[in-house]
């Protein structure tokens, strides 16, 4: 079965409706963002096939950028990804303690998924918010003046949400 | 220090502002009408005469740039980078949340100016919030007829999409946004051609940043000269300064172009935090040259800081205080430039390689006598060598820090000694996923 519901068909007309006849290439990326965010958090090989399919592109192209940039994911991940900052801005306001209790909290590592799947971990470059370094970004939201303390909050909140 | 008017950020903090009657009852919009009215090679010349110097980075004149958009028929292009990745770096994304109109306002008096008929706004993919309130404010710029079909009833069309990128810090090297947009790898392109005469789709295109256009409506409204007298010489208007690290109030401010680094540190963002006193400082994001203490003292313009030996670039500020080891900042830098290269121009994807296995050797207590001009070496190799200036904006800053801190970094590898923090970041970079 396609992954693309009549909903997204929909939204992928009107993305593609973007770009001039001929360059429908250029809607890959708009695609897999919304393949990736309906199919739960990261993309599949049919994910990929039916993105070149519905824009008559070599799946090898599609493979491509699915691999070239971060913001995509080959393998599952959690309901809610913790991209933790890395770079000096955030170092050097203590990004490192921040990520060691990220760590701790969630017992895993960079590109590792806890077991009840509810969250997965990764250390990005920078997210653009260094004056509140240091930051996490967790789905649409970013989390800044992180301490040790707070970013364990922050995911004890979310674990007692529960779902989405 | 003089109080800045607010231009830019006039708006900031009223979110009336977000939707198309708040911004028109603030006085936007009217800078189009003026534009609209007036000859498109007026509109050029003017923002020539005011000084617009790019804020994306390489400070290039945008009138000047404009000047250069291949003539004759066919599509032409406007695309926005708003791909925002530069450490340390915040001002487009909060240009974008706070005020989408001024963007929009400007991006509709360029395409009027250049007669282009299609913009791309290329939003960094993991600004999720920009990319909602923008392509909001653009669904309403077309209902209130300021895009389609008859831009503002001149009976001049255009049309503004916008594009997401998905998480990679080299898509904000324009030719590398331009090959992301046509839907591939974000590989940088080999120039000349210059964008604007081959670009999207192989079509004559301007890239400029978003806060490049969103001071366009300004020089309209206020005039070149009212413009250029906010700034320095051949640097006209405010500018948006981002200051991070250890002083005591971090964030961002709209000053004037004359502004000096040190007011910036001391005045602006109430200066270091207690019991602390600067060490170095970064005056325009991670791959611009490092600064002393004693080299405050200039001013915040494009000009000012090249003769100071380093770069306004993006005019992002990063602030380290006596306790932090250059050593380690430069080791977390060298982390950074190599994982962003796009590994196509060997300089670059083995320079930026070997500087980090180098820095991280020295990190861990096991440098060579020798290990600091070897890196000045891979230094000397990678500037000027490569397809765009990633390999620059690594090696630049090395060689700055190398120089500047040379005790430091031979006390490290002859003691192995760990001096200085980095803000509690492990000896060991953190891994990357
Ligand atoms: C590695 C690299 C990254 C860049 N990142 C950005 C960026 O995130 N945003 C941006 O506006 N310009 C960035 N630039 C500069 C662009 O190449 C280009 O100069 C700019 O978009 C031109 O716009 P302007 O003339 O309005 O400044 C980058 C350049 C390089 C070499
Ligand atoms: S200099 Fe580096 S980032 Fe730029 S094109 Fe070459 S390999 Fe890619
Ligand atoms: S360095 Fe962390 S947000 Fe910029």
């Amino acid at each position: 079965m396609s992954p693309i519901t009549p909903e997204l068909k929909a939204r992928f007309e009107k993305i593609v409706a973007r770009y001039p006849k001929g360059q429908e290439q250029s809607a890959v990326i708009p695609l897999l963002h919304a393949l990736q965010e309906s199919g739960g958090g990261h993309l599949t090989t049919e994910h990929q096939q039916a993105v070149a399919d519905f824009l008559g592109v070599p799946m090898s192209k599609v493979h491509e950028v699915t691999t070239f940039y971060t913001m995509f994911s080959l393998k599952p991940r959690g309901r809610h990804h913790i991209s933790v900052c890395r770079t000096l801005p955030c170092a050097l306001c203590g990004c490192g303690d921040v990520a060691k209790a990220v760590r701790e909290r969630l017992g895993v590592g960079p590109g590792e998924v806890t077991a009840d799947g509810m969250f997965s971990y990764e250390e990005v470059e920078c997210l653009a918010q260094c004056h509140l370094g240091p930051v996490f970004q967790i789905g649409d939201t970013v989390y800044g003046d992180l301490t040790a303390d707070k970013a364990k909050a922050v995911i004890d909140g979310l674990a007692k949400q529960g779902g989405r | 220090m003089e109080p800045t008017p607010k231009y830019l950020t006039r708006n900031f903090g009223n979110p009336a502002a977000l939707t198309y009657d708040g911004y028109v009852a603030g006085g936007g919009y009217a800078a189009l009408k003026k534009a609209l009215g007036m000859a498109p090679q007026a509109v050029i010349d003017l923002v020539k005469a005011g000084n617009l110097r790019g804020r994306g980075g390489a400070g290039f004149p945008a009138g000047v740039k404009w000047g250069f958009l291949a003539k004759g028929d066919g599509p032409k292009y406007l695309c926005v980078n708003a791909d925002e990745g530069e450490p340390g770096t915040v001002k487009d994304g909060p240009l974008m949340e706070q005020d989408p109109h001024q963007m929009l306002e400007g991006i509709a008096i360029a395409c009027y100016a250049l007669g282009i008929h299609q913009s791309y706004i290329y939003i960094r993919g993991e600004f999720h919030k920009a990319i909602r309130i923008v392509e909001a404010a653009v669904e309403e710029a077309y209902a209130k007829g300021v895009f389609g079909p008859s831009m503002s009833g001149s009976g001049f069309a255009l049309d503004v999409a916008v594009h997401p990128g998905a998480g990679a810090y080299i898509c904000g090297e324009e030719t590398g946004l331009l090959s992301s947009l046509e839907g591939k790898k974000g590989m940088p392109k080999l120039k000349p051609p210059f964008p604007a005469v081959k670009g999207l789709y192989d079509r004559p295109t301007i890239v400029n940043n978003v806060e490049t256009l969103a001071c366009v409506p300004h020089i309209l409204n206020l005039g070149a000269e009212a413009w250029n007298a906010l700034g320095t010489e051949k640097n006209g208007g405010t500018k948006l300064y981002n200051v991070c690290g250890h002083v005591l109030r971090p964030g961002y401010h709209e000053l004037r172009h004359d502004v000096t680094l040190r007011q910036l540190i001391y005045d602006v963002c109430g200066g270091m935090k207690p019991g602390r006193t600067l060490k170095a400082v970064v005056p325009g994001g991670s791959s611009s040259p490092i600064l002393l203490p004693s080299e405050i003292d200039v001013r915040m313009d494009f000009d000012s800081l090249a003769k100071a030996g380093s770069m306004l670039g993006s005019a992002a500020v990063i602030v380290m205080d006596d306790r932090t080891s250059i050593v380690r900042a430069l080791d977390n830098l060298l982390h950074f430039y190599s994982h962003e290269s796009c590994g196509q121009c060997t300089p670059c994807r083995e320079g930026t390689h070997w500087l980090y296995e180098i820095s991280q050797r020295i990190v861990d207590g096991r440098g060579r006598p020798g290990d600091l001009d070897r890196m000045l070496d891979i230094c000397t190799n990678m500037v000027g060598n490569t397809i765009c200036v990633l390999a620059d904006a690594a090696a630049l800053p090395t060689q700055s820090y190398i120089q500047k801190f040379r005790g430091e970094f031979e006390d490290y590898i002859r003691a192995g000694e760990r001096r200085g923090l980095l803000g509690g970041i492990e000896g060991k970079a953190v891994a990357h996923a």
